[in-house]
C-alpha cells in the first residue's frame, strides 16, 4: 500500500498527495477501500486545480484530528466559532469560498464543509437586509409593499 | 434563478450589455488615420479567425443599428467549466457598470476605441484556457498601481448570493447556523432568501435547540412545546431538507405517510404534568392533540387547518421569552378568600387555592371568575394538589380529604395524623403527606397500604419522585432527606440551611447546568454512567435514554434495576434563613446558595427555565438556576407569599394579604 496517491483535477492536473491526508474525504476514503489502490491517479471531476490544492492544504493540516463522522446530529454545537487557522484558511474570494463548500460536499469532508458554512453564516450574521444584499450582491425582488409588510412579520425578532 | 432553467441563449443575451461585436464595424467607416487603418488590417488577419473559430455564432457581422461606435458584446462564452453550463452561477454584469463603460469608451477617438474593441473581443471569444492566459499576459504587464485597482475591482466583483447559489441542503446547512434576529433579517433580502429562510426545515431546528432549555447560545428557552411532535416531525423535516425545490415550496403536507407538522402545543400552565412526562396523563390538557403518524389522510384541508409553520410556533414562545426577560406581564388579581391563601396549582385553565379560611376555590384563569368553592375542612387548608379527576387536600385540622372537584363532592376523608397535614403530594398510586406531627405518611391507593418516614421536628414539604422510587422532605430540623421508599430509609442528608427547611423540589431531569458546575461533577462521572440520569450536558441520545426509561412511557428498556432510574440529579430548598439553595442528590454537597431574600422563604416553584421563589418580605423572586444573583424581583403582594405556582408562560402567588396575584408573560 503507497503511502502517496495522486488525484487529477477536473483541468487535467495530477496532485500527489499522502493518502491519509486524502483519506480526510470520506468520498476518496471509500473509493480506495472499494476499489483498492491502483497507483492509477484518481480522476476527481468537479474540482478544479486551485480549488484541490486548497482542501488538500485544508486537509494536510487537520489531518490529525480526530474523526467525528458520527456528529451529525449535534444540536448543541451549533456555535459559529470557527479555529483561528480555519478563520485565517477561509480568508479567501467569494468564488474560492463557493468552491471550497461545493468541493467539501461532493468529496464528503464533513468539518471543512461546517466551517465553509459557518464562513458564510458569519458573513449574514448582525446585518441589515440591505447589508447583505449588499455583500451578496442580491437584487431586492420585493416590492415596497412586499418589503415593509415582510419587514414588519419578522419585527418580533429584533428586541 | 430556478436550477432547471437551461443555459439559454436568453440568460446569455441579458448579460450582453456593451453594444455589437466590433469586429464588423472596421468595414463601413472611414479610417481616421493610418494607425487605425493599419491596426484595422492587423484585425482582419488576427482577430477575425480567432473569433471565427471560437466564436462562429457570434461570427456573422451585422450592422449596428445606430451604425455608431460599437463595442464587442461581451458574451459568457469563454466563462469557465462550472459557470458555462450552469446558468445559475453566471456572473451578471449590472447595467450601470456597463453603461459607464461605453460612456468612457465614447470618449476616446475613433482608433483607441477599435484597438479596445478588438481586445475585448478577443477575450468576449476565447475559452477558458485561452481567457487565463491573456489574463496572465495582461497582469504581467500591470503596475503596481494597475494591480491593486484590479484587487480592489476583483474584491468588489466577486460577490456570490450563496444561499441560491448552492444546492438548497447546504443552503440549510448555513442558515442552520443562524441566531434569531439574523435568520429574521435573512428573509428579508428576497423571494429566494424569504423562501429558505422561513422554512420548516429551518425552524424546526430552532425549535429543537430551544425546547424547555435555555440555549447555550441565546440564553433563553423555549418551553413546553411537544417534544413528542418535535421529535417526530424530525424525518420528515429531514426529507423536505434534501428535497426542497423539487416540490412546491408552501404545500408542505400531502398526506404522506408520516404526516406530522401539524404542530399542536401543549396548552400552558401543564407544568407539573408535564415534569412526569407521563403522556396519559397529559391526555386531559392536550385537548386539539391530533395523531396522525401513520394515518393516510385524504383530504388535504385536515393538515392544512392544523398545520402551523415552525416558525410561528418559534415565534410565539420567543415572544414569551422576551417579555419575561423585559418583565412585561399583565396582572390579574382573583379575590374572594377571606383569609391568607395558602396554597395553590394551575393546569390548563384551571386554579385551585386554599385558604386559612378553610375553603379551596377553583378559578377560571381566563375570565377570573370563581367556579366553585369546596366547603369541608373545619380549619384552614394548608396543601392542595389536583389532576384531571380527583382533587386531594391537607388541612390544619389534621384531615386529607379526597375531592370530585368537577362535582365539587368530597369523596373520602383520611385521620392518619396527628397534627396539622402540612404538605401533600401524589402521584401514580402514591400520595405523601407531611405534617407537624413530625411524620411523613405514605399511603398506597392500589393495595391500601400505609408506612411513616419518622422525622425528629415537624416536616414542611414532601415530593414523591416515582421514577426513582423515592421521597424528599424539608423538616423543621433545618434538614432536607431524600428516603428509599423501597427501603423506607433516608438514604441523604442535605444539611446546610440555618432554621427550618420550608421547601424541597427536585428540578426537572432535563435540565442542563453549564461548565461552572460541570467541575463540582468531576468527581461522580464514573457513578452516573449506571444508568440514563442525563449528564449536566446532556446530549440528545442521552436525553432521548432519558425519556425512555421513563416507567410511564411505554416500552422503556435500558434501566438496570427494574424500572428504576437515579432520583432527579439536583434538588433546590428554601429556608426560614431566606436562602434558596441548590443540591447534587448523588453526593449531597450544596453546590449553590441564592441570597436576596430578606426573610424567610415559604414558596418555591422551578421549571427547566427559572426559579420563583416568594416569602415573608413580600417579594417574588425570579431565579436562574445558572446564576447566583436573582434576575428579577415582582413585588404586588401587601403581606407575605406563601405559595407560587410557575409555567413558562406565568406565575401565580397567593398570599396572607387574601390575594391570589396572577403574572402572566403571553404575548
Amino acid at each position: 500500500m503507497s503511502s502517496q496517491i495522486t488525484l487529477t483535477s477536473s483541468d487535467g492536473v495530477d496532485i500527489s498527495v499522502d493518502r491519509t491526508v486524502a483519506e480526510r474525504s470520506i468520498l476518496i476514503k471509500n473509493m480506495l477501500e472499494d476499489l483498492g489502490d491502483s497507483g492509477e491517479p484518481i480522476p476527481i471531476p468537479n474540482v478544479n486545480e486551485a480549488v484541490l490544492k486548497k482542501v488538500i492544504e485544508w486537509c494536510e493540516h487537520h489531518k490529525n484530528d480526530p474523526v467525528t463522522a458520527t456528529d451529525d446530529d449535534d444540536n448543541r454545537r451549533k456555535t459559529t466559532d470557527i479555529d483561528e487557522w480555519d478563520q485565517k484558511f477561509m480568508q479567501v474570494d467569494q468564488e474560492m469560498l463557493f468552491e471550497i463548500i461545493l468541493a467539501a460536499n461532493y468529496l464528503d469532508i464533513k468539518a471543512l464543509l461546517d466551517v465553509g458554512c459557518k464562513t458564510v453564516a458569519n458573513m449574514i450574521k448582525g446585518k441589515s437586509p440591505e447589508e447583505i444584499r449588499k455583500t451578496f450582491n442580491i437584487q431586492n425582488d420585493f416590492t415596497p409593499e412586499e418589503e415593509d409588510q415582510i419587514r414588519r412579520e419578522n419585527e418580533w425578532a429584533e428586541e | 434563478m430556478d436550477s432547471s432553467s437551461p443555459p439559454s441563449s436568453a440568460t446569455t443575451s441579458h448579460t450582453q450589455h456593451i453594444a455589437e461585436n466590433g469586429k464588423k464595424a472596421d468595414a463601413n467607416r472611414l479610417p481616421l488615420s493610418s494607425t487605425s487603418d493599419s491596426l484595422n488590417e492587423l484585425a482582419k488577419q488576427n482577430v477575425a479567425p480567432f473569433l471565427a473559430k471560437y466564436h462562429p455564432r457570434q461570427y456573422a457581422p451585422r450592422r449596428a443599428e445606430d451604425g455608431t461606435t460599437t463595442v464587442p458584446r461581451i458574451t459568457n462564452a469563454g466563462y469557465c467549466y462550472r459557470h458555462q453550463p450552469d446558468s445559475k452561477c453566471s456572473r451578471q454584469a449590472d447595467e450601470q457598470s456597463m453603461q459607464q463603460l461605453q460612456r468612457e469608451l465614447e470618449t476616446l477617438p475613433q482608433s483607441d476605441q477599435q484597438g479596445i474593441a478588438h481586445v475585448w473581443s478577443l477575450f468576449s471569444a476565447a475559452p477558458a484556457k485561452q481567457r487565463k492566459l491573456m489574463l496572465q499576459g495582461i497582469l504581467a504587464q500591470c503596475c503596481f498601481p494597475q494591480l491593486s485597482f484590479i484587487s480592489a475591482s476583483v474584491r468588489e466583483l466577486i460577490r456570490i448570493d450563496f444561499l441560491t447559489a448552492l444546492p438548497p441542503e447546504l443552503s440549510f446547512k448555513i442558515l442552520r447556523y443562524l441566531d434569531t434576529a439574523s435568520l429574521c433579517r435573512a428573509a428579508q433580502v428576497s423571494h429566494r432568501w424569504k423562501a429558505l429562510a422561513d422554512d420548516d426545515v429551518v425552524w424546526h431546528r430552532m425549535c429543537e435547540q430551544h425546547i424547555r432549555r435555555k440555549c447555550n447560545k441565546c440564553g433563553w428557552g423555549l418551553p413546553l412545546l411537544d417534544r413528542k411532535r418535535l421529535r417526530e416531525a424530525k424525518r420528515e423535516i429531514e426529507l423536505r431538507a434534501t428535497n426542497w425545490g423539487s416540490q412546491p415550496v408552501n404545500t408542505i403536507v400531502d398526506g404522506a405517510p408520516n404526516g406530522t407538522c401539524s404542530v399542536v402545543e401543549l396548552p400552558l400552565g401543564g407544568k407539573r404534568k408535564i415534569e412526569v412526562e407521563d403522556d396519559q396523563s397529559c391526555a386531559m390538557i392536550k385537548r386539539h392533540c391530533v395523531s396522525p403518524a401513520y394515518q393516510p389522510e385524504p383530504d388535504d384541508d385536515y393538515f392544512k387547518t392544523r398545520y402551523r409553520p415552525w416558525k410561528d410556533v418559534y415565534r410565539d414562545r420567543f415572544v414569551v421569552g422576551l417579555n419575561w426577560k423585559h418583565r412585561r406581564c399583565s396582572v390579574k388579581i382573583f379575590r374572594g378568600h377571606t383569609d391568607s391563601v395558602m396554597c395553590l396549582q394551575f393546569e390548563d385553565n384551571i386554579l385551585m387555592t386554599g385558604s386559612y379560611d378553610a375553603t379551596v376555590k377553583i378559578w377560571d384563569m381566563e375570565t377570573g371568575e370563581e367556579l366553585r368553592t369546596l366547603r369541608g375542612h373545619t380549619a384552614g387548608v394548608r396543601c392542595l394538589q389536583f389532576d384531571d379527576t380527583k382533587l386531594i387536600t391537607g388541612s390544619l385540622d389534621r384531615s386529607i380529604r379526597v375531592w370530585n372537584w368537577r362535582t365539587g363532592e368530597c369523596i373520602s376523608r383520611y385521620n392518619g395524623h396527628s397534627e396539622a397535614v402540612i404538605a401533600l403530594h401524589f402521584d401514580a398510586t402514591l400520595l405523601a403527606s407531611a405534617s407537624v406531627d413530625r411524620t411523613v405518611k405514605i399511603w398506597n391507593f392500589k393495595d391500601k397500604s400505609t408506612f411513616v418516614l419518622a422525622h425528629p421536628e415537624g416536616v414542611n414539604a414532601v415530593k414523591i419522585d416515582t421514577p426513582s422510587r423515592t421521597v424528599l422532605t424539608a423538616c423543621d430540623d433545618g434538614v432536607a432527606r431524600l428516603w428509599d421508599l423501597d427501603t423506607k430509609t433516608c438514604t441523604r442528608v442535605f444539611q446546610n440551611h440555618i432554621g427550618a427547611v420550608q421547601q424541597v423540589i427536585p428540578l426537572p431531569r432535563e435540565i442542563e447546568f453549564e461548565s461552572h458546575l460541570a467541575d463540582c461533577e468531576i468527581d461522580h462521572v464514573s457513578t452516573s454512567s449506571q444508568n440514563g440520569e442525563p449528564a449536566s450536558m446532556l446530549s440528545p441520545t442521552l436525553e432521548h435514554r432519558s425519556l425512555g426509561t421513563h416507567p410511564s412511557s411505554s416500552g422503556a428498556s435500558f434501566e438496570q434495576e427494574s424500572g428504576r432510574l437515579d432520583p432527579p440529579r439536583y434538588i433546590m430548598t428554601s429556608g426560614v434563613d431566606a436562602t434558596i439553595r441548590l443540591w447534587e442528590t448523588n453526593t449531597g454537597r450544596c453546590l449553590r446558595t441564592f441570597f436576596g431574600h430578606l426573610e424567610g422563604i415559604w414558596a418555591l416553584s422551578a421549571d427547566t427555565l427559572r426559579i420563583a421563589s416568594g416569602g415573608m418580605d413580600r417579594m417574588v423572586k425570579i431565579w436562574d438556576p445558572r446564576i447566583p444573583t436573582c434576575q428579577d424581583t415582582y413585588e404586588g403582594h401587601s403581606a407575605a407569599v406563601n405559595c407560587i405556582g410557575l409555567s413558562d408562560s406565568r406565575f401565580i402567588t397567593g398570599g396572607d394579604d387574601y390575594q391570589v396575584r396572577m403574572y402572566d408573560f403571553r404575548a
